[in-house]
């Protein structure tokens, strides 16, 4: 859903326009310069997925950056990099122990 | 942090003094693929290994390690879980895709990843480029090969903004 949301480059841009802070649904309009209705249909989408909240303010509609599905994501992304990097060190072990098969002559082959 | 940040997806690289055909070898047979397959704790055992594009690997992961044996059992968990990766890609010595259900990280859904291997002989060294893209919907496969790759990589930096 969080990838989903994120996946369409428009979305991105709104997401990203959003880190600053709070905004006004004409403020980003201007700020990434494409139609209201294609504003509205995509921070439907953004809020559907749980990415943006909204709050109004007279006549205004305020939106804003939900952090949760972020962190979320943002661990999800950290995790692969922690789990890739053990793996990776295993990588790294196992072929040191085969190039020392494949080099009985070697010094400290002593396993 | 340095500026190629901005045009990653995940990706990690390593280069590693050894011949091309020991990495390869690690990465696309039965006994390679087992000694550091892993994770940390599990052994790792090969069941079916059809190396082609369109063909899986299937192998089964069982906790060995006796804290994540006892980790499984605690969490209601098998000790042993079948993993399955499709090959998307396979060139010899030069490049390796495939797509793989990553569920194995705690409290996380579990996500369609693919994960591209570009191997690159270096004199006497091979330098391994993993990049890694959580595909979730056709249409984010779409974009990302439109060119809108560095997504991931922007993303990364509103992570860092809000966290």
């Amino acid at each position: 859903m969080v990838f989903h949301a994120l996946g369409d480059p428009m979305r991105f841009r709104i997401v990203e326009a959003l880190r600053t802070g709070e905004r006004a649904v004409n403020d980003l309009v201007d700020k990434v310069e494409i139609h209201q209705s294609g504003v509205s249909r995509h921070l439907r989408i953004l809020q559907e997925a749980g990415l943006v909240q909204v709050r109004p303010e007279g006549q205004k509609r305020i939106y804003s950056l939900r952090p949760e599905p972020l962190r979320e994501l943002n661990a999800w992304i950290t995790s692969y990099r922690h789990f890739w990097e053990a793996r990776l060190d295993r990588f790294a072990h196992a072929l040191k122990q085969k190039q020392k098969r494949q080099l009985p002559d070697k010094k400290e082959n002593s396993k | 942090m340095s500026g190629n940040q901005d045009r990653q997806r995940i990706k990690i690289e390593k280069t590693y003094k050894a011949s091309i055909n020991d990495v390869w070898h690690l990465w696309t047979t039965k006994d390679g693929i087992e000694s550091w397959w892993g994770p940390d704790g599990f052994t790792t055992q090969v069941l079916k290994l059809n190396l082609r594009a369109g063909g899986t690997l299937r192998y089964l992961m069982t906790a060995t390690g006796a804290a994540q044996a006892a980790f499984m059992k605690k969490a209601g968990m098998p000790l042993t879980t079948e993993g399955r990766i499709s090959y998307t890609e396979v060139i010899l010595h030069e490049r390796l895709a495939y797509t793989h259900l990553a569920d194995f990280i705690p409290g996380v859904e579990p996500y369609d990843v693919a994960t591209t291997v570009e191997f690159f002989v270096e004199g006497e060294d091979v330098r391994m480029v993993l990049t890694f893209d959580a595909m979730h919907s056709e249409e984010w496969t779409q974009r990302a090969a439109m060119g809108h790759e560095s997504q991931l990589g922007r993303l990364e930096k509103v992570l860092a903004d809000v966290n």
